[in-house]
């Protein structure tokens, strides 16, 4: 399973996919996650690309995307093309307009309305991604969380995390 | 002893971040580096790390410096590593090789990127084969090992040091951009389940006398470190069993290099190490190392399926090389495929292994990325 | 003061086996080894704990001669193995024997940060304004004017003044001497070698087969007495306008003060590392 994360720096892009890693990892999965940015530490393209599999991983990036999570158009636009002709294409509705068939919510407003930060778009990204593909299990993710973000600021992601979780449930 | 990070179990971790606990489980008690891209999270995370385990990390003010360091470190009886990419690895040859001709156990990771020059500080690329085997001046030898996981990272990284202390010798770890921010599921075993090779240090008389010796016909001397009353002597220049400076003497330079390259080239059976993926009946071989021997590993299995018999040799060894086997494999296959992200390297010494029993082609790639499976199998399908 | 013969030291402290030392007749690097081990000896310092370091020169060639554990390393980078051996076993006392090029040209670099970092080391420098070992070439400190191979019509850059570059980098301790001034020389040994930090000890020491050859002093009392022309005492040199002190060599004890040096600092370190953490209270 290939899943692709897309945006621009400083959306928590690369966080999002370490974080989906390592709930894989928890669960005893297989789990590679590299990541492509551009020199600029804002701004630039970011992409986050996370590989799970119960058999050995021996891809080292994301070739032909299951999934790909895209919440900008900078970074959609940088590799739509990877995602394969029947792949899931998640997008954040407010900030990526594709032009083939996509689910999604608007998850910056959502994170806004949540938590107040909307730099905790990628959790909410994340939590609605986990919903719409059962890839891991929300308590692995939880638990990932809460070994991955700042200290402090745990219950906030959780919270962008599980809105996001809804939303993708409903 | 309390470890800095959790032991006994899996972790998600990138390669840097693997290299970096694997040498505090091997021993290593001395880290000098300076900054560059794609190593300085190792160097990060040493500096996290050996302070809390009562080690040394320090900055020091170039690549020069910082290999020197760890062999002072060395010869005052620690075990030391330092870690830099392309540019930092150029300026680090000089005293790699005074390490070689020294005999100083230490651990050099070379994390590669794209070169000459400055080059892609940020992407992937195998173009310091060469240089990890060939870059100081002079007849010299030294192991070389490259991985193409995160695991592999973090089991080298002890087999490095582990090897440096058992032949008393440099050992570069060949990784590379992606290796170093990949992360991957990685199991890391309890302290007493780890292998650790200690250096022997000179006991009898003779040993104490012939720190530059062979008293055991093994060619690898004991190792006199600083501190314990066997007043050594410790010189670059071609010097004598017991150390003194020979500089004009044919036959003491010849006898001293000669046993410098066989302590490595007569334990190559121990040394050398590499995985077979369905060779057994293979008609094409690949032949790999590093990060591209995944690529090639899918290649394999994409091949198979497609009813070509391929299979894939990958080195986990790359200096000393093993060309007897190379050339055994020739005569198995067809044709031999060398995938590498040069124009060239590895390519050579797999050709000169075949001794024309096979045709060898080399599939370069440069650029900054990893070959795809597609791209390796296209080749070998035509 | 009481001097004990140099055959006594040369017993004591030489590697027998290896004399003759490479150094010509009239070179002054002998004289800044036996300063060296007369202050080792006046001190009582046990030699297995002590190792000498050195880089590529004449008088890099020391180690090889004493009976102590000795490390001859590259070219200028002395200072950078000195920096790994005593992080890695504090307990050791390092002397590091270094050329004038050797310091301030190929391991400016190294110099530095080791003083900057207050590498507890003790340099002994030997500065004979040239590249001996290499054949004459002008070196970092050689005066303006004076001829070197590789500059065959007078100097025309200008010198380094490796004292005054130690203190200004903040040395604990720092003198210069000519290889004339053994008493003092002597002294400075010993003091330097009882403190922490860096502290370096520099010899103006007559090269009269590669420098003075070629600037008129072909025998070491020549560039001895050339020394006394160009040397000036600190005190007095205070007392002169700077153009009078143009082409002299400022002698004496620059400085001597107890900044913590390298080792105290590490442990130090590891201390608030270990805080941090939560390992230690």
């Amino acid at each position: 399973m290939q899943i692709r994360f897309a945006g621009i720096g400083g959306q928590g892009v690369v966080l999002a996919g370490v974080i989906l890693g390592e709930a894989a990892a928890i669960e005893g999965l297989n789990v590679v996650q590299t990541q492509d940015y551009s020199s600029a530490s804002r701004g630039g393209h970011s992409i986050a690309d996370v590989i799970i599999s119960k058999e050995p991983i021996y891809d080292v990036i994301v070739t032909e995307a299951d999934v790909l999570v895209a919440l900008a158009q900078l970074g959609y636009d940088t590799v739509k093309n990877s995602l394969k002709e029947d792949g899931l294409l998640i997008i954040e509705t407010d900030l990526v307009k594709p032009e083939r068939p996509y689910i999604g919510a608007p998850f910056t407003r959502l994170a806004e309305e949540t938590t107040g930060l909307a730099l905790t778009v990628n959790m909410v990204a994340l939590g609605y991604l986990v919903a719409k593909t059962g890839l891991v299990r929300r308590e692995s993710v939880e638990e990932a969380i809460k070994r991955r973000v700042p200290k402090g600021t745990e219950e906030v992601n959780l919270k962008a995390f599980r809105a996001g979780y809804e939303e993708g449930s409903k | 002893m309390r470890y800095p990070f959790p032991t006994g179990k899996n972790d998600f971790i990138q390669g840097n971040e693997a290299i970096a606990r694997a040498a505090i489980l091997a021993g290593c008690r001395f880290y000098a580096g300076y900054p560059i891209t794609p190593a300085s999270e190792i160097f990060e995370a040493m500096a996290l790390y050996m302070p809390l385990v009562d080690g040394v990390s320090i900055q020091m003010e170039d690549e020069i410096g910082s290999i020197a360091a760890i062999i002072g470190a060395s010869w005052a009886g620690a075990k030391a590593m330092t870690a830099t990419s392309g540019p930092g690895f150029s300026l680090m040859q000089e005293n790699l090789g005074y390490a070689v001709m020294t005999e100083t156990p230490i651990v050099v990771v070379n994390m590669m990127r794209g070169g000459p020059s400055t080059g892609q500080p940020t992407l992937p690329a195998q173009g310091d084969i060469m240089q990890s085997i060939w870059g100081t001046h002079g007849d010299h030898m030294l192991i070389v090992l490259s991985p193409s996981t995160v695991q592999e990272a973090f089991d080298f990284t002890i087999r490095a040091f582990n090897l440096a202390e058992k032949y008393r010798t440099p050992v570069v770890l060949l990784g590379d951009a992606e290796i170093a921010h990949m992360r991957e599921r990685v199991y890391i075993p309890h302290p007493d389940d780890v292998e650790v090779i200690n250096r022997k240090l000179p006991e009898s008389e003779e040993e104490h006398k012939l720190p530059f010796g062979d008293p055991h016909g093994d060619g690898i001397p004991p190792m006199p470190i600083f501190g314990r009353g066997y007043r050594t002597y410790v010189t670059g220049l071609t010097h004598d069993e017991i150390g003194h400076p020979k500089t004009v003497e044919a036959e003491i330079h010849e006898r001293l290099i000669k046993r410098i390259y066989g302590k490595i080239l007569g334990h190559r059976e121990d040394i050398i190490s590499y995985e077979e993926f369905e060779l057994e009946d293979a008609d094409v071989a690949i032949v790999s190392t590093g990060i591209v021997s995944r690529s090639a590993i899918r290649a394999v299995k994409m091949l198979r399926e497609k009813g070509v018999k391929a299979g894939l040799l990958k080195l986990h060894t790359v200096w000393p090389f093993d060309f007897d086997m190379i050339e055994e494999l020739a005569e198995r296959v067809r044709k031999i495929y060398v995938p590498e992200m040069n124009l060239g390297q590895l390519y050579h010494l797999v050709k000169e292994g075949a001794d024309g029993k096979a045709e060898v082609e080399l599939i370069p790639k440069i650029g900054g990325e990893v070959h795809t499976p597609m791209e390796i199998a296209e080749k070998v399908v035509g | 003061m009481y001097f004990k013969s140099a055959y006594d030291i040369r017993e004591k402290y030489l590697r027998k086996e290896m004399l003759p030392t490479i150094f010509c007749p009239g070179c002054g690097i002998g004289s800044a080894l036996q300063y060296t081990l007369r202050a080792i000896d006046d001190l009582g310092m046990n030699p297995d704990e002590i190792v000498w370091v050195s880089g590529i020169g004449c008088s890099s060639r020391v180690p090889g001669y004493v009976n102590f554990d000795g490390l001859h390393t590259t070219h200028g980078r002395a200072l950078a193995f000195a920096t790994g051996i005593k992080l890695a076993n504090p307990d050791l006392k390092i002397i590091a024997f270094m050329g004038d090029g050797d310091t301030s040209a190929i391991g400016g670099n190294h110099f530095i940060h080791a003083i900057r970092r207050n590498l507890d080391v003790t340099v002994i420098l030997i500065n004979n304004f040239t590249y001996g070992m290499t054949g004459g070439q002008v070196a970092p400190t050689t005066l303006r004017g004076l001829k070197g191979t590789t500059a065959p019509y007078g100097q025309f850059e200008n010198p380094f003044d490796i004292a005054g570059l130690a203190v200004a980098a903040g040395a604990n301790y720092v003198a210069r001497w000519s290889v004339f001034n053994y008493i003092q020389g002597i002294n400075s040994i010993k003091k330097a070698l009882q403190k922490e930090g860096f502290t370096l000890v520099e010899f103006l020491s007559p090269c009269p087969v590669s420098f003075g050859r070629r600037n008129r002093m072909k025998t070491a009392p020549e560039l001895l007495r050339w020394y006394q022309r160009i040397t000036v005492p600190l005190n007095k040199a205070k007392k002169m306008p700077p153009e009078e002190l143009e082409g002299k060599v400022v002698i004496g004890e620059f400085v001597d003060r107890d900044r913590p040096g390298l080792i105290k600092a590490y442990r130090e370190y590891i201390k608030r590392a270990k805080k941090a953490m939560g390992w230690e209270e």
